[in-house]
């Protein structure tokens, strides 16, 4: 028996805060930081299928893009976050309902 | 990665890392190294594809699997449409004009990486370059309505990505290898029990249809065109979401071989989700009162076209798809580029408030007419031939329902527009069409040259029939 | 069963992934954010992927801390004065304790069957020629990514003179 189906159980567990948290919450931020913990349990649930096919260097690789994208993605999120209170003076997402139809 | 592609993804991205510095002291340089850029790779294209010789070996000597090449020319003709547009369009103030232009000279080769790439990470990396571009490039103008279609789009593609990398995660697990190939060997090698793989599928599959604004997903999508700024929803609309969703669902429905009947169940979700999204998007068109936001509808309805004939997935409805694909391009950037001179020239796009603007606008008028008329499936325009094909296949496969609701609603489609047509350009002469005077010359270009292209297009259907057949031959070995 | 070690580090992850999203100041949830990323990087240590964990290290928990604290700080005056409704909240660590029960029974099953799919690789070579032999178009998109972020940064925040 081997610990690869607890690693994705904890994964998912922490997938589903994550989605949990862009769902419920209203604050700009807050879905950041949701998104943040949701890409956390994809880069987990990559590594930890590498190491259970004994693919871990490939999977290794894969990974370090991904911490390179999300770094940028997460700098774009926040640069519009701010953009956003420049523009708009909130950082509440439902507050945003100009664009009706 | 296709490598005699590279120069189209290398050759962008370097102009947009000099544009900062070469244009730094002469505003107007950014304008002339975007442009020039992208001609001179439109050009090559066009040597490369039209050459007499390529037409008349019926496109035999086509390197690479030929969507990727097609791709590319549409990508670059719709990116040098929007950069010309730009061009004028553009208010010589702008602060950020040159970040503007290196940001779609970057979205172009990330775009031309999508294309190009033969693995599905490299695919995802290049779609998440894409996305970041477009966020950015949606909030141009800095105008409040700009930035929250901006968020939205933003919180709807990055869970959708966390989606594709579980996919991709599966998929390693169970084919030790993620490369288009390896996929193709597998479905095609008959395995019995398939089902892992289709499981890591489904979660991409899942992940594009979010990406690519197919109905249940679709709730960004008239945002982000609507709040965009002007030239960039044409270039949002008429190729950007197209290239990180729908190439990727065509692509995959060709590699998990829907034709010969294995991963059933994908394909009928696909379809289902396809035709709905076709249903969702007409019906919402029709209570429109924007006409930028009635655009976007109609490009969720047009999308749900190439999503239907992608999951069913015979070779005819493949070309189907492709060709609707690349005359989507085609109408759809000639309409937003219209709303936006119209934004410009009468200041806005309410379509109560427009009327009689063919009096006004002939040119912009016309052309828009052409474009909605082949979005509508009006012979001999090219938007007609695509959509035959694709209710031609739907008819062969046997799915006559859906062959028949797919005519029914092209039927809905021709409604709306012309409701809109009657609203905006024919009719009394309203006030704000005696206020508004037409668009200059070279605003009026990339309109008229996408107009001609969509009536060529239809009229020397065999041609590209030929090329589109060509394609299918290659992707569906 | 998985080692206790990394049993333990998966179960902090969640724990300060819980802890990130019911805090109610942001500058806790932007720290707590940071000691989900150093326990998945120890994660990553664990596996014997030490260039991702050090990435992850220096980068997730190092780089994307600072900016989020950046942005915080930036906003927190108007965020705190219309606070949310916690309510949805505070219903969170019982959504999360019905999701993982339920979830008890079914999921380590479905993942163990996935686990019966796995094809072995060669698990072979060295991080560096991994990248480079097999991922070298990944390369050419990290370099994009990178100037697109900074394309980004300078279309949002246009330089002051110029405006």
């Amino acid at each position: 028996m081997n610990s690869f189906p607890m690693e994705w159980y904890f994964t998912a567990l922490m997938m589903f805060v994550g989605f949990y948290c862009m769902l419920a919450s209203r604050s700009i931020v807050r879905q950041l930081i949701g998104l943040e913990i949701v890409s956390k349990g994809a880069m987990l649930a990559l590594l930890s299928a590498g190491a259970l096919a004994n693919n871990l260097v490939f999977a290794q690789a894969l990974v370090l893009t991904l911490i390179v994208i999300e770094v940028v993605v997460v700098a774009a999120g926040l640069a519009l976050l701010v953009k956003n209170f420049r523009v708009n003076g909130t950082s509440d997402i439902w507050k945003l309902d100009s664009l009706k139809g | 990665m296709d490598k005699g592609l590279l120069a189209y993804l290398l050759i962008p991205l370097l102009s947009a890392v000099l544009i900062p510095f070469a244009a730094r002291a002469r505003r107007r340089l950014a304008d002339v190294i975007a442009n020039v850029t992208l001609l001179a790779g439109l050009a090559n294209l066009a040597w490369l594809v039209l050459r007499p010789s390529m037409i008349s070996g019926g496109f035999a000597d086509i390197p690479g699997d030929g969507l990727t090449l097609l791709l590319v020319g549409a990508v670059y003709l719709v990116g040098f449409c929007v950069t010309f547009f730009s061009a004028w369009f553009m208010e010589d103030g702008t602060p950020n004009r040159q970040a503007y232009y290196s940001l779609i000279l970057v979205s172009v080769a990330a775009m031309t990486g999508v294309v190009s790439a033969t693995d599905f990470f490299t695919l995802y990396v290049f779609i998440e370059v894409l996305a970041v571009t477009s966020f950015a490039l949606i909030t141009t103008d800095d105008s409040g309505r700009g930035v929250e279609g901006a968020l939205k789009y933003f919180f709807l593609t990055f869970p959708a990505s966390a989606l594709i990398i579980l996919g991709i995660s599966i998929l390693m697990l169970t084919l030790g290898s993620l490369s288009f190939d390896n996929l193709r060997i597998f479905m095609a090698s008959g395995v019995p029990s398939s089902g892992p793989v289709t499981f890591g599928a489904a979660l991409m599959l899942l992940g594009f249809l979010i990406k690519s604004g197919v109905a249940p997903f679709h709730t960004w999508t008239p945002d982000a065109y609507q709040g965009a700024y002007a030239p960039v929803s044409a270039h949002l609309a008429g190729i950007v979401t197209k290239i990180s969703g729908v190439y990727a669902l065509i692509r995959m429905a060709a590699l998990l071989h829907f034709f010969d009947g294995r991963a059933l169940a994908l394909s009928d979700l696909l379809m289902f989700l396809g035709m709905l999204s076709i249903a969702v998007g007409a019906v919402a068109a029709l209570r429109q009162k924007d006409f930028k936001r009635m655009l976007a509808f109609s490009s969720v309805s047009q999308v749900g076209y190439i999503v239907l004939a992608a999951g069913l997935g015979t070779p005819l409805a493949i070309m189907g798809a492709i060709f609707h694909l690349f005359n989507h391009a085609t109408f759809k950037t000639v309409l937003f580029l219209n709303s936006a001179s119209l934004e410009k020239s009468a200041g806005t796009t309410d379509m109560e408030k427009l009327g009689g603007m063919e009096h006004a606008m002939p040119w912009t008028s016309w052309t828009s007419v052409v474009a909605l008329l082949s979005t509508a499936g009006v012979p001999p325009l090219s938007g007609f031939w695509s959509k035959l094909l694709i209710i031609l296949a739907l008819w062969q496969a046997g799915l006559k329902t859906y062959a028949v609701l797919a005519l029914l609603f092209s039927i809905v489609t021709l409604a709306y527009f012309m409701v809109m047509q009657r609203k905006v350009f024919f009719g009394k002469k309203s006030r704000a069409a005696e206020a508004s005077a037409e668009v200059s010359a070279p605003l009026l270009a990339p309109a008229v040259l996408m107009s001609a292209l969509i009536v060529a297009l239809g009229l020397l259907f065999p041609y590209f029939y030929t090329y589109v057949r060509m394609v299918a031959e290659r992707i569906l070995i | 069963m998985m080692n206790d070690y990394r049993t333990l580090l998966y179960a902090l992850a969640v724990f300060f992934s819980l802890w990130a999203v019911m805090s109610r100041k942001l500058l806790i949830s932007a720290i707590m954010l940071a000691l989900v990323s150093v326990s998945v990087s120890l994660i990553f240590f664990d596996f014997g992927a030490p260039w991702a964990g050090v990435f992850e290290l220096s980068v997730c928990a190092g780089l994307i801390t600072v900016l989020f604290v950046g942005a915080v700080s930036l906003i927190r005056a108007e965020e705190e004065k219309h606070p949310e409704s916690r309510a949805r909240f505070y219903a969170l660590p019982l959504a999360a304790a019905i999701f993982a029960i339920a979830g008890w029974f079914y999921l380590p099953q479905f993942f163990a069957e996935i686990a019966g799919w796995a094809r072995p690789g060669t698990g072979s070579g060295t991080i560096g020629l991994a990248l480079w032999d097999m991922r070298r178009p990944d390369l050419l998109g990290q370099v994009l990514m990178l100037a697109a972020g900074v394309f980004v940064i300078k279309s949002v925040f246009p330089r002051r003179s110029e405006k």
